[in-house]
């Protein structure tokens, strides 16, 4: 394929660029900007009010409650992150190696999986988990005892309400760079009389960790909004950043408090993303080879 | 040898095993939805006393369910409408162009995707509800397709780009030299030659935001859409109604899912050069 050079100001160009940029710019952007804005406001009989005030920053930062939830946040996320990461490393390299001919197969799968409603999947694993649910109901069949595991509406089904709803994004990210490593170098590997396992440890996945780092850099910045989760399966007991959030506008109504809890979120997430893009930018020039796969 | 042989059948256990274990994992909340659908008692408790499908006749006489299927649809027809036709010239604009701003212009139209949905929609709701003052209007359904075309365009745009990447110019240099203009070029050879892939990515949109709850739950003020049904039913106490509607909408999804992957398949035949036969 070509590309080709255009001035900005060739209408084809425009006309492809400007109504997305436009809608990008005008529902996305201003709205943060907007969202940063009205945290500097105030409240007052449940109505916002326009005052240029730092109070609810004082407020976000001398409460311990609202860190408490967000490191609690951080936590889940980077928990998830890892089991992600780790369920999908053999998944990835078996797609690619082991079941290449049900490969499309799985990968639809998969795909209509990730898909479905996030809202009924959770009330599945609700009707699954529940004390009187398929799970406990098949471990008594198998002569387990009835009611024999109890974790429904503990962090436990949260993140493994987490680790349901986001193990696709680094499915996808691993497999693809694994898709990409030539597997003549595997085989060099293998006759040079490398193990299955030093060949994995020292050729396989070093050369997929760009996918293996974006799939994890993914899964924590969208971790850090999950609500359903912590909500449905988690039962409320212990809440997420998502869910102090709403709160804070539906049930509080206190729209600058919200805002600046979101920027926060906001900023924990953009922060990861950069330093994990200047992290990216530098391992590509310091390794151009291992960044473009061994094409 | 014995030990690279008996390293080599554990790794396969491990392996097809894992393969095998994520996918009974991804499919067992949706079995569990298909199994309770067909409940007889209105507890959803297993096991399972009796078979009937009297939980679909609930579904289908509730005065909610009509509403919100037909609010689903427009709200994930009109977005996928508009989110194909954007993430098509966008991709044309990321992949087959180099401009100023082009920087710009790819964080711009890719960053949604790297965005909670919930703080989306939020930050969303912030806006229109400010635009709402200056103009007189409250959140409805019209605000909720602009939060999901911001959400799904970026999707439909990466999966337009990969077919736009294996793009062969030689036919479109051919039509130029017969004569054909930009728009004849566009209309007549690219658009054709890509359709496959802006088809299935219209099919992923429309899944994606037929299925999304966050944004709509944000957004839609008094509308509700099957996913904010749910929730709200879920939330008062469960019924059989519930796996019941999950069972009706899993079967026309894995169609078109079917169908986008029918098109991802003659999309890579077209980009082998497999235009003849096409």
């Amino acid at each position: 394929m070509r590309i080709t050079q255009k001035s900005w100001t060739d209408p084809g160009l425009l006309l492809a660029t400007v109504p997305l940029a436009a809608i990008m710019a005008f529902f996305f952007l201003v709205p943060l900007v907007m969202t940063a804005l009205l945290s500097f406001q105030g409240t007052q009989y449940y109505r916002l009010i326009w005052t240029w005030s730092s109070d609810t920053w004082v407020d976000v930062f001398t409460h311990w409650h609202y860190w408490s939830i967000i490191i609690r946040t951080l936590t889940m996320a980077l928990i998830c992150v890892m089991l992600c990461i780790l369920i999908s490393l053999p998944v990835a390299y078996a797609m690619v190696h082991r079941v290449r001919t049900l490969e499309n197969h799985i990968t639809i799968l998969i795909v209509f999986a990730f898909l479905t409603d996030a809202v009924l999947k959770t009330f599945g694993w609700v009707l699954f988990l529940d004390r009187t649910g398929v799970m406990n109901g098949a471990l008594d069949v198998l002569g387990f005892g009835a009611k024999s595991t109890d974790i429904l509406f503990t962090p436990t089904a949260t993140m493994l309400g987490m680790v349901y709803n986001l193990l696709p994004y680094t499915i996808f990210c691993i497999y693809l760079s694994m898709k990409r490593i030539d597997r003549d170098l595997m085989l060099a590997a293998y006759d040079a009389g490398a193990s299955r396992l030093r060949t994995f440890w020292e050729v396989t996945l070093p050369l997929a960790r760009p996918g293996i780092f974006a799939g994890g850099i993914l899964v924590f910045v969208l971790a850090l909004g999950v609500f359903l989760e912590p909500k449905v399966m988690g039962g409320g007991t212990s809440p997420m950043a998502a869910e102090l959030i709403r709160q804070t506008f539906e049930t509080r109504v206190n729209w600058p408090l919200g805002a600046a809890l979101t920027l926060v979120v906001i900023t924990i997430g953009t922060a990861t993303l950069a330093v994990a893009g200047a992290v990216a930018a530098r391992a590509m020039r310091a390794r151009p080879e291992a960044a473009e796969g061994t094409e | 040898m014995t030990s690279h042989r008996l390293e080599g059948v554990i790794a396969s256990a491990i392996l097809y095993g894992s393969v095998a274990a994520v996918l009974i994992f991804f499919y067992v909340p949706i079995f569990t939805l298909i199994l309770f659908s067909f409940s007889e008692s209105r507890f959803l408790s297993f096991p399972i006393e009796g078979f009937s499908i009297k939980w679909y006749f609930a579904l289908f006489a509730s005065r909610e369910f009509w509403p919100a299927l037909g609010n689903s649809a427009i709200l994930a027809g009109a977005s996928t409408t508009i989110a194909t036709i954007l993430g098509t010239a966008g991709a044309i604009a990321w992949m087959r162009w180099r401009f100023r701003f082009q920087r710009s212009f790819q964080v711009i139209s890719f960053a949604p995707l790297l965005f909670p949905q919930l703080l989306l929609g939020v930050a969303m709701l912030l806006w229109f509800s400010v635009l709402g003052g200056w103009f007189d209007f409250s959140p409805a359904l019209w605000t909720a397709i602009i939060g999901h075309v911001v959400y799904i365009t970026p999707f439909a745009l990466i999966i337009i780009a990969v077919q736009v990447h294996g793009f062969d110019d030689t036919l479109e240099d051919a039509a130029r030299d017969a004569g054909a203009t930009n728009g004849q070029v566009f209309r007549e050879i690219t658009l054709p030659l890509i359709w496959p892939g802006v088809m299935s990515a219209a099919i992923f949109a429309f899944l994606l935001s037929w299925g999304n709850f966050y944004v709509t739950y944000s957004l839609a003020g008094t509308a509700r859409t099957l996913p904010t049904f749910v929730f709200s039913g879920i939330a008062v106490g469960s019924s059989p109604v519930y796996p019941a509607l999950a069972t009706v909408t899993f079967v026309p999804a894995l169609l078109l899912l079917g169908l986008a992957d029918w098109f991802r398949r003659r999309a890579a035949k077209r980009q082998l050069g497999g235009w003849k036969d096409a």
